[in-house]
């Protein structure tokens, strides 16, 4: 690999790494506070290539790049090509796990309901945490309004879903509500929900309880800029 | 009779590879739109390309900082910096590695010009096991990560500098210099100026490092979809088990230092001390790690040193974690 190759690979690894941090592609990847990092390293990757290649002069000394270098070119023909989006019921399905429950002196409250709203809207965490304390009364009789993707249960019904990250898209884990109630749906249709709450049911195969919602009404909704929960 | 024909067969140059593999992705990219719209097709790449995006800051500030030094700082610094004795100078530079606020892509490139640089092997590599796992940023993640068990933030500031002090000292007493192979770097004469010195340094090793950072993003990401949690959760009964499956998964699932507290977090059917070992475990031995490593430092120093390392470390997580957790 001649020199203006390897600068020619910088250039387009800073490049695609600016056009993701600057534009909403990164939110699939990493979380929103990560932008200004990303767009630094686009930056400094991107100028080192520049400078390079405009001080490379043809017939000057040549130093044979490594042969790993090439696998630069993956990163870039991946974003380019398949540009993928955020994490979906496919993840899901494999990276869910059982909540537990954060017993604390009394149980956790949800709040008021929204302004002008009869409706208390909930992340799918706090939601999931509150159902698995030993005391769910503060969920009790209220209408609770969840935003999540659907993905499929073992047993044929759905759940409503959000993937979590805590840094970036390798350590996603899935928050699951089951939906009591017949729904129709497709994998990864983004939907708001409003229901009621009901006991925690077990998962068909392992047994954990799973925490569970009543649906009262569903409406289909587009997929959030940033479809990840903190 | 025959008579020779020299053809000058037109050379192919990489630059001609690089143009010829471009048109390849574009077209890709319109003739077959569909073609890689399967789940796991996705999943994988959003996974592939998470790892590659949440490296690269930190490689790039290591890289930054690996060519200051080696252009910048004289190596007369180092000299008088460190205590001359390495039994000495690895505690010293073990302790350093809390202000180096990075992941381990970070320390990678610093610790390999620290060798250049003539700092004994021994104490570059306890700054190179030290800087990923016991810097503030680090610390604190793993305290809001375990807000119930405060003293997980002890153990695994204990248990990662008992680590990296361990495997100093180790090398001081069994490594072999001829093991170091970095790789030879293209001197600059004397005319050259110091800036572009720098440059020089700072593209060779982005393009050198960049590329095994990608080998460890292809690892990380086919393990992170072909292992499903639930195989996770099958073992977490068993205490040995646990902490080496554990081990074992920090190692192949690559993630940042800074976020590993967070998955351990979420790996509540573990023991405290088997989410201990995949916190010490992951900042010192893993796929993208042992990667960077073998670029950096040669093959016959990967193949001794993360396997000792991932033994060092397990056994300093059980025993730090039997004693305090």
């Amino acid at each position: 690999m001649n020199r203006l190759t390897q600068h020619l690979l910088l250039v387009l690894l800073g490049g695609v790494t600016l056009r993701v941090s600057l534009g909403q592609g990164h939110l699939a990847y990493v979380q929103a506070g990560f932008r200004p990092l990303l767009v630094a390293a686009g930056a400094v990757v991107l100028a080192v290539g520049v400078l390079g290649a405009l001080r490379t002069r043809p017939g000057g000394p040549e130093h044979p790049g490594p042969r790993v270098a090439w696998l630069l070119l993956a990163p870039v023909a991946v974003l380019l090509v398949v540009a993928p989006g955020p994490l979906g019921s496919f993840t899901a399905q494999r990276q869910a796990a059982p909540v537990v429950a954060v017993e604390g002196d009394a149980p956790l409250g949800i709040g008021a309901d929204d302004p002008g709203q009869s409706h208390r809207t909930m992340t799918l965490s706090g939601y999931a945490i509150r159902t698995q304390q030993s005391d769910t009364s503060p969920l009790e009789g209220r209408s609770i309004r969840l935003v999540g993707f659907l993905s499929p249960r073992e047993d044929g019904g759905w759940y409503l879903t959000r993937i979590r990250i805590a840094c970036c898209a390798a350590d996603a884990s899935a928050v699951r509500v089951v939906l009591d109630g017949e729904v129709e749906g497709v994998a990864d249709q983004w939907v708001e929900v409003v229901g009621e709450h009901t006991p925690s049911l077990p998962h068909p195969s392992e047994g954990y309880p799973e925490p569970a919602l009543v649906p009262v009404s569903m409406t289909p909704v587009d997929p959030p800029a940033d479809g990840y929960e903190d | 009779m025959r008579t020779q024909v020299q053809v000058a067969a037109p050379r192919l140059r990489s630059t001609d590879v690089l143009v010829g593999l471009l048109l390849v992705v574009v077209a890709a990219r319109f003739l077959a739109p569909g073609a890689f719209d399967a789940p796991a097709v996705q999943a994988w790449s959003t996974v592939f390309v998470a790892v590659c995006l949440q490296a690269l800051p930190f490689l790039v500030l290591g890289v930054l900082l690996s060519a200051a030094i080696s252009t910048l700082v004289p190596p007369s610094f180092f000299a008088r910096a460190l205590p001359r004795r390495p039994a000495l100078a690895v505690p010293v530079a073990g302790a350093a590695g809390l202000v180096l606020p990075g992941c381990e892509c970070a320390s990678v490139p610093v610790a390999g010009s620290l060798v250049r640089r003539g700092v004994t092997p021994a104490a570059a590599l306890a700054f190179l096991l030290s800087a990923p796992a016991i810097n503030p940023v680090v610390l604190v993640a793993t305290a809001v990560a375990f807000p119930d068990d405060p003293e997980m933030v002890v153990a695994r500031f204990l248990a990662s500098l008992a680590v990296a002090l361990v495997m100093g000292w180790l090398w001081s007493a069994f490594g072999r210099g001829r093991w170091l192979q970095l790789p030879p770097r293209h001197e600059h004469p004397p005319g050259t100026g110091r800036a572009a010195a720098f440059l020089s340094v700072v593209q060779h090793d982005l393009v050198h490092a960049g590329g095994f950072l990608v080998v460890g993003g292809l690892t990380a990401a086919t393990l992170n979809v072909v292992v499903p949690r639930s195989w996770l959760d099958g073992v977490a009964a068993e205490p040995v088990l646990a902490v080496l499956v554990l081990a074992a998964l920090a190692v192949l699932l690559a993630i940042c230092s800074e976020a590993d507290a967070f998955v351990a977090a979420g790996l509540t059917s573990f023991s405290l001390t088997a989410r201990l070992a995949f916190l010490v475990v992951g900042p010192a031995v893993d796929v993208k790690l042992v990667a960077l490593q073998t670029g950096t430092f040669g093959r016959r120093f990967a193949v001794r040193f993360a396997p000792t390392t991932f033994v060092v470390a397990v056994a300093a997580a059980a025993l730090v974690g039997w004693w305090l957790l």
